[in-house]
């Protein structure tokens, strides 16, 4: 009977008008790709707090991906700038206080990219699996 | 040199001008050697105020309290509030200024100089003065400190007993003040983040353990958020839950009334806690070490706001506190901002 | 009972206590804190104070009170979760700390006995320190009717006489653990009963600080409910509610249900420290809120130590360990909020 593998579970936040869109190119062409995601749709990558990446560790998530908009081209002419700031904040400091590097991740996905999508969620579960459950920021009942 | 007569003459004349409601400064504690806050209405009690190495406080956070005060009041007296400043605090000004939170007419700033030196690390004075009794701290001549005990007087170098954010303090003069008490003086600053290299040369599961350690002990007494002049929110984000709901209360203003984390002072809750308070300060702490100083069980907070304030400047160029008229550090951003680390 | 101690027996009688978890004062970089004791030689009682009293022992932060969830049929299931403390020994319990234990046992063993509190006190034994020389510069006991070698609250009481212990036993409990190490212990001598009580008597003068008039501040207080007083002394508070979780005797909780899976609902009720210095503490459901400024909060806790305690339960609700003194980031000192408050209804 073999061992169940270790299945990691990401949380990506993506912007409604590019990547959430990406992602959707990718169902209906039916391009396969690991089922180990829960898409949240948000408006724009700019909106993300980082509240949001810190609950979704506090809840359980193995990885959390936020994806947004190439810069220049955001719905809302300037929130993927925004985030592109905040969410190197955030980055620097989850490393510095010790979480893997290889959980948090940012991406820019336009509403063609579908392969491109795929290929980011493929990448980030093959390196999360080594990684084993996200202990450290997960909240024990 | 400071002369303390010119801060209590300055101070004196503006209460007897009328010209200010009240001035926010330090007086000796009557019990005890650290000096404590003071607010003075009447020109005689000017004589109470005080300035030396031990003058740790930030007073700025009493702006905070000011405001709310205001607006309790039906009739408020609009004259503007005295604080006495060191360099870190006026910095802690200028955030406020910056941010729309008072307005400049508000205050009447009075910057001290901290003599090229700073304040004192009452742990590393203990430790330096081990047998004796401190009575009394004045700043020196040539970067000392003239400490007075019960056994005489001694002369101490200032870097063995100044509190570590003062070996990387980059304003050891108030940058914004309507009147300036002592010299103009700069401390050779050879590395302002230092005090992180111990921490950034820790392996990750090095970094996380003493993490993980530090934030265990902590209570969530909140004097680390209570102490800082910046953390000034009337709702806090992780007390949201705990504010009233009541049959006005829309369902927009319900939705945003989410409990990120639980009161329980467990592991997982505290480092949101501490993670969202040090994000909600990146480009707007300025060190001034209270958080720190007010933890009663000493966990090291300072270095997570360090951390960010060395990322602000290392990726965006940005210093805390120098620009009133400055955009705050995450609401502007530059087109060549670093995203090296998008996929 | 009365028995000495030689110093060099006291980690043989810890290891006798097997049956027992065993806490004592333990150093945590700069600052002592109770720690369960692992290996007994790592005890030492040659410390000041600690930081937090055995108050989180006795009374924890965090307490589950009941777990809940919805069946598979959608039927509510409620699980009490009685705490289980395993027989417990707190070592080097300043006097002052062990009183407010045996008043928190009047809070919640008067006319509702808590089940969680008591299933976790009936199982803990206090072993207390007579305080030699006062731990703190900013204690007063004695102000409070309390005393640096008390009784109050203690199964033993433990005198320091240089190279050995003076021990004295309270309570049945005390004469078990004096069971349990028998051959360790021997009897004193006229000349040991004699250094106890000069040590005693000594420790009292050692205390430097008092509040003056203390017997006369309830009733003061009384009069002083709408003082501008107040605003005056709460000018510098930072309303960070160090105070109030560092006191041995502030017990005020907050009860949250924490849900940690939503459908099906499973989840727990928990109750943990609050303080009446947060703003939020006395807000009401329509959004009002009495104490809504630092001066009525200052107040109410002056109130609740001084007079309302008093009033009820005939002890002073302060113990004068001085922490909140020591730890308040402003210096706001109780002993001169009250010695204020003498001199204003003077």
């Amino acid at each position: 009977m073999m061992a169940e593998e270790f299945e990691p579970k990401i949380v990506a936040f993506l912007c409604k008008w590019c990547s959430s869109a990406g992602s959707d190119l990718a169902g209906v062409s039916r391009m396969e790709y690991p089922p180990n995601v829960v898409p949240i749709t948000v408006m724009c990558s700019g909106s993300v707090s980082p509240l949001y990446i810190l609950s979704a560790f506090n809840k359980g998530a193995d990885g959390v991906l936020v994806s947004g908009c190439h810069p220049g081209d955001c719905h809302y002419i300037k929130g993927n700038y925004y985030a592109r700031r905040r969410i190197a904040l955030v980055k620097e400091l989850l490393e510095f206080i010790g979480l893997e590097p290889e959980r948090f991740q940012m991406s820019w996905v336009s509403a063609a990219e579908g392969l491109k999508y795929t290929q980011i969620i493929k990448n980030f579960v093959q390196s999360l699996k080594p990684l084993g459950p996200q202990t450290k920021l997960r909240r024990n009942p | 040199m400071v002369n303390i007569e010119d801060l209590r003459n300055n101070a004196k004349k503006l209460l007897e001008d009328g010209k200010v409601k009240y001035i926010i400064g330090f007086k000796k504690a009557a019990n005890g050697l650290r000096p404590v806050p003071v607010f003075i209405d009447k020109p005689e009690d000017a004589a109470k105020l005080i300035w030396d190495p031990l003058c740790i406080h930030n007073l700025t956070r009493f702006l905070v309290d000011e405001k709310r005060r205001k607006a309790r009041q039906k009739e408020p007296d609009l004259r503007p509030v005295g604080l006495v400043v060191k360099g870190c605090d006026s910095r802690a000004v200028n955030v406020l200024l910056q941010e729309k939170f008072i307005d400049r007419a508000d205050i009447h700033i009075i910057g001290v100089s901290c003599e090229n030196t700073g304040v004192v690390d009452e742990k590393k004075l203990a430790e330096k003065l081990k047998e004796k009794t401190v009575e009394k701290i004045e700043f020196g001549d040539n970067d000392e400190f003239v400490v007075t005990t019960d056994k005489g007087k001694i002369k101490v170098a200032s870097s063995e007993i100044l509190a570590d954010r003062c070996l990387e303090c980059p304003a050891h003069v108030a940058v914004v003040y309507d009147v300036l008490i002592g010299d103009h003086t700069k401390r050779k600053l050879d590395d302002s983040y230092k005090s992180l290299d111990k921490m950034e040369s820790l392996t990750r599961e090095e970094r996380w353990a003493f993490w993980k350690e530090q934030l265990e002990k902590c209570i969530r007494c909140y004097a680390c958020r209570s102490a800082c002049p910046m953390c000034y929110c009337d709702e806090c984000v992780v007390d949201t839950i705990t504010f009233a709901v009541t049959a006005d209360t829309t369902a927009e203003e319900k939705a945003q009334k989410i409990k990120w984390i639980e009161k329980s002072p467990v592991l997982s809750e505290n480092f949101i806690y501490h993670f969202i308070r040090a994000i909600h300060l990146a480009g707007r702490c300025i060190d001034c070490g209270e958080c720190e100083r007010a933890c009663p069980l000493d966990i090291p907070l300072r270095f997570l706001n360090k951390k960010l304030e060395k990322e602000a400047k290392k990726l965006f160029g940005y210093d805390a506190g120098f620009d009133p008229e400055a955009p705050s550090l995450v609401s502007c951003f530059k087109e060549e901002d670093p995203e090296d680390f998008i996929r | 009972m009365e028995k000495i101690l030689n110093k060099k027996n006291l980690p043989r009688w810890i290891k006798g206590l097997k049956a027992f978890q065993v806490y004592a004062p333990s150093r945590d970089g700069d600052i002592w804190n109770y720690a369960l004791i692992e290996n007994p030689e790592d005890i030492t009682l040659d410390y000041t104070s600690t930081v937090l009293s055995p108050k989180t022992i006795v009374f924890p932060q965090r307490e589950i009170l009941l777990k809940f969830g919805t069946s598979n049929d959608g039927e509510l299931e409620i699980t009490e979760t009685l705490p289980q403390q395993d027989p417990s020994v707190i070592f080097g319990v300043r006097p002052c700390d062990a009183k407010a234990v045996f008043l928190m046992d009047k809070v919640f063993g008067g006319d509702f006995v808590d089940p969680y509190y008591w299933n976790r006190r009936d199982q803990i034994i206090l072993v207390g320190l007579t305080c030699n020389t006062p731990p703190s510069p900013n204690c007063f006991c004695l102000s409070v009717d309390g005393s640096p070698h008390s009784k109050d609250g203690l199964d033993i009481l433990m005198t320091d006489l240089g190279d050995r212990y003076f021990m004295e036993s309270l309570t049945e409990k005390g004469d078990e653990l004096f069971n349990l190490g028998k051959k360790l212990f021997e009897k004193p001598t006229a000349k040991d009963i004699k250094e106890l009580a000069k040590i005693q008597a000594d420790s009292e003068k050692n205390l430097k600080r008092q509040i003056k008039n203390i017997k006369k501040i309830p009733s003061l207080l009384k009069d002083m409910f709408e003082s501008s007083y107040w605003d005056e002394a709460s000018m510098s508070c930072l309303r960070c509610g160090i105070c109030t979780y560092l006191c041995p005797t502030c017990h005020c909780f907050d009860m949250n249900d924490e849900v940690a899976v939503t459908s099906p609902i499973k989840g727990q009720r928990v109750r943990t420290w609050d303080t009446c210095q947060f703003p939020d503490f006395t807000m009401h459901s329509s959004g009002h809120n009495p104490r809504p400024d630092k001066a009525s909060r200052l107040r109410q806790r002056v109130f609740h130590k001084f007079y309302y305690f008093p009033e009820r339960y005939k002890n002073f609700q302060c113990i004068g360990c001085g922490r909140c003194i020591s730890k308040c980031p402003v210096g706001i000192d109780i002993i001169q909020v009250l010695d204020g408050v003498s001199d204003h209804g003077a």
